[in-house]
């Protein structure tokens, strides 16, 4: 189930929230559990099963680690037994095809392929749990000995398939004791319902640019104004398509009591390579330093181990959004600027005004975009060659796409922006209380009459 | 925020969800939808097996959504919107001033190429002249009108293309549908008027070489009706555009001394030429000849010659008028009769077979390699 869906907006979160408050307050974990174990199972019943492997093997890992603690050797061997597992897990679903496929390509070697579907959020719930076994043994987190607690972190249904990624350590005391004020739900519900604006709203329709761009490629006949404007709508959706997803996250989080960190802070508006990442999909930057980098030496190691670490992070990090050459490239390509940033250009970006920052970082990211957006490489290629002059500059379509989509963008650049919110809080105290239900009611129908249409499937005999 | 102010805005977003869920529990389900002109899903049967292979979630969230609540109202809303963010095509149909055109995507799976073929592959089976007739929609006719840049598929170059197939004569419509362009298609529908269909009954005759006949009949005259000024058609129900005028139904020729039978459910059948009950109805089109039907055969004992039409329902509202010409007007259509069209060219007796569809139906439809048989 996702959360932009009519059965989950007006089916599931209703019922859920309704069985969550009628439950005594120390009964809601185990209540939650069973809930997000629904909402996991909705889509591919049989995952239930990966799910309760997951937690079964996490849980039992944790109390090992505690439990030879004062052997650290064999704390340390339960640790990677624990990594291995979580990682072998995600391979085998995520990874094994891709392999499989590249593997064989060498002469003798000829592996099968699954086709298996992946299970929904599997690289968010085994980067969690992996968090979780290094946590206790890194003693930055307590072990948890109530398996329902642990099974309710674990699958917690706000986060559980599109991240953020919540550590064990800060919401730890929370799955413990935690207490809903009318505050905390009210402030969700408004989280909530822009997220989920965001997403259905703007993500959408910057999408839909993105596939008219993209038909055009495919016809033949992109423009390289058509392929700038399909790279930025592409950025532009999956900003807001995740950002949105995030919020919607954070924002059911804290209406069922607990507090998220946030994942994205207004990433275009970085000055630089790095600052993008430190800004955009902030929860996942932080994991792979705190439990990558780090361990690597970090860049506290000399220049040729920075480098190394930099290159296996970043190779990881294009890796775990996709089974595919472009996603590495992609992650690759990352590393790279992020490389040129702090050993080539810093004397250089320092003298820089801000505003050229910012375009350069765009126009880095974007570029980017196009690879990840790409799985075909031959496709990625010949694109990016069109918006690099390689075509005709401009079609009568190009204007037909940016009339139409003129209003669109105009909210979707301003929505990148702090704007909203310096304006929101300029607005007096009084307007604020006004205009807060009136957005809410607007937002929430407006998504629910896109999402109607969306399931509206006229059979218009239309070839008759 | 104060507790009250919270406590409020929380209610508030609860009863939007608990609200809109309460109505759709208690809501009765409906069987189809007139709008969309379909059957909705009802809530799925429970079994293990199908709950294992994801179908009985599937069938939950198809139920959801058909029976949700003001379902056109939210549609209407969402297109409402769209109008006011500046976007002029509506889910793959442009509005253009008071009209809705159909957006023609390319063909896919080379379908276009095979279809033809397969039309030539009936003329070298067949005994008797084989015509091929391609319509160009309203988004070649109404070009001019629509959006500027906006896309469509070339459907001139087709129907050229088609022209120049072996051992098949072509029927320009295109020539026939250009004068009096803003006239000739529904503005809400994507069938042509009777307008339209008048014009392609004359293209159909100038093919046949009976041009001069039908020039005549004009002066006798047709006489156009209003029947319905109520009717919203496809285009409407797929775009979510509410807010245009309705088209107006005309009926122009007349159905006197014909005889009209239907196969509509397998066995033959007397039927109107023009079943007026529709009009009463969400699909108003569908009063030439009722409708959908696998074969329907017009008789006029007045007319000479004998038509095979294998045909779309562009053809319905098109038949009154060569009614009145032909002996028999045999009207087949691929996607219900599943026998040789050659056949049944030759136990009928007919002395010409014309291909006649709308270029967007010729280019999607699967069932032409019936053709072959």
């Amino acid at each position: 189930m996702v959360f932009s869906s009519l059965t989950f907006l007006f089916g599931y979160l209703p019922l859920t929230l309704a069985l969550y408050f009628l439950t005594p307050l120390r009964r809601r974990n185990f209540v939650l559990l069973l809930l997000s174990l629904f909402f996991y199972g909705w889509g591919e019943p049989v995952y239930v099963g990966v799910m309760f492997l997951s937690i079964f093997i996490d849980y039992t890992h944790g109390l090992l680690v505690e439990k030879f603690r004062s052997r650290d050797r064999l704390a340390r061997w339960f640790v990677g037994q624990s990594v291995v597992f979580n990682l072998l897990l995600l391979g085998f679903f995520k990874y094994w095809d891709f392999l499989a496929a590249n593997l064989s390509l060498l002469p003798g070697v000829d592996l099968p392929k699954l086709g298996l579907p992946l299970p929904l959020g599997i690289s968010f719930f085994t980067f969690q749990t992996m968090s979780y076994t290094i946590d206790v043994y890194r003693r930055d987190a307590p072990v948890q000995r109530n398996v329902v607690d642990f099974g309710t972190y674990v699958t917690l249904f706000p986060q559980l398939i599109a991240g953020p990624i919540v550590k064990y350590k800060t919401v730890a005391a929370e799955l413990v004791c935690r207490t809903v004020t009318s505050r905390d739900f009210a402030e969700g519900a408004c989280r909530f319902t822009a997220g989920l604006a965001k997403k259905v709203l703007l993500a959408n329709a910057a999408g839909a640019l993105w596939e008219s761009c993209l038909s055009s490629q495919s016809a033949g006949t992109l423009t390289m104004a058509g392929g700038w404007t399909g790279l930025f709508a592409f950025g532009f959706q999956i900003y807001f398509d995740f950002s949105g997803y995030s919020d919607m996250a954070i924002g059911l989080g804290r209406m069922l009591g607990f507090r998220f960190g946030e994942n994205f802070d207004h990433p275009y508006l970085s000055a630089s390579v790095g600052e993008f990442w430190r800004r955009w999909h902030m929860s996942l930057t932080s994991w792979f330093r705190e439990y990558l980098y780090f361990p690597l030496g970090g860049s506290r190691a000399g220049t040729a181990r920075t480098l190394r670490n930099l290159a296996v992070v970043w190779f990881c990090t294009g890796f775990w959004h996709g089974a595919s050459w472009n996603f590495i490239l992609w992650g690759l390509y990352f590393g790279a600027w992020l490389i040129l940033e702090r050993f080539v250009f810093r004397g250089l970006l320092a003298r820089t005004p801000v505003w050229i920052k910012r375009a350069y970082t765009l126009a880095v990211v974007f570029v980017g975009w196009g690879i990840f957006a790409m799985e075909d490489l031959g496709v990625c290629g010949s694109y990016l060659a069109v918006c690099f002059g390689g075509g005709p500059l401009w079609s009568a379509a190009d204007g037909y796409r940016l009339r139409s989509w003129a209003a669109v963008l105009l909210l979707l650049v301003l929505g990148s922006t702090t704007l909203a919110v310096d304006v929101w809080k300029k607005v007096p105290e009084r307007g604020r209380k006004v205009l807060a239900p009136v957005l809410m009611g607007l937002g929430l129908a407006l998504s629910t009459a896109y999402l109607v249409d969306g399931s509206y499937n006229p059979f218009l005999y239309f070839r008759f | 925020m104060t507790t009250g102010y919270s406590r409020f805005l929380s209610a508030f977003f609860c009863v939007f969800l608990g609200g809109l869920l309460a109505w759709h529990v208690l809501l009765p389900d409906r069987d189809r939808s007139e709008v969309e002109n379909r059957t909705l899903a009802r809530f799925p049967e429970f079994s293990w097996e199908e709950l294992k292979d994801g179908g009985f979630t599937k069938g939950v969230e198809d139920y959801f959504a058909d029976q949700f609540p003001l379902r056109d109202q939210w549609t209407g809303l969402k297109a409402r919107t769209e109008q006011l963010l500046g976007k002029r095509e509506f889910n793959g149909v442009y509005l253009c001033g008071d009209a809705l055109i159909a957006k023609v995507e390319p063909p896919r799976d080379g379908l276009e190429e095979k279809n033809l073929s397969y039309v030539a592959r009936l003329a070298e089976a067949a005994e008797v002249p084989v015509y091929l007739g391609l319509i160009p929609s309203a988004a070649e006719i109404r070009k001019d009108d629509l959006p500027k840049g906006a896309e469509s598929w070339d459907q001139v170059a087709f129907i050229a293309q088609a022209a120049e197939l072996e051992g098949v004569e072509s029927i320009d419509f295109l020539s026939a549908l250009r004068p009096f362009r803003a006239d000739q298609f529904y503005r809400t529908d994507h069938h042509w008027t009777s307008r339209g269909a008048y014009s392609g009954y004359r293209a159909v005759m100038e093919a046949l070489g009976r041009g001069e006949e039908a020039e005549q009949e004009r002066q006798g005259g047709f006489w156009p009706q209003v029947y319905s000024n109520q009717f919203q058609g496809t285009l409407y129900s797929q775009s979510g555009v509410h807010w245009l005028e309705p088209d107006t139904i005309e009926l122009w020729a007349s159905d006197v001394g014909l005889s009209v039978t239907s196969w509509r459910d397998g066995s033959p059948r007397e039927a109107p030429l023009y079943d007026l009950d529709k009009l009463e109805t969400k699909d108003k089109y569908a009063v030439f000849l009722g409708g959908n039907q696998p074969l329907c055969v017009i008789k006029n004992p007045e007319g000479t010659g004998k038509l095979l039409l294998i045909r779309d329902s562009y053809a319905d509202s098109m038949a009154p008028f060569l009614a009145r010409h032909f002996e028999e007007v045999h009207l087949l259509d691929p996607r219900y009769y599943r026998y040789s069209a050659v056949k049944y060219a030759e136990e009928n007796g007919v002395d010409a077979i014309a291909v006649v569809y709308s270029v967007p139906n010729f280019i999607t439809d699967r069932n032409l390699v019936l053709l072959t048989q």
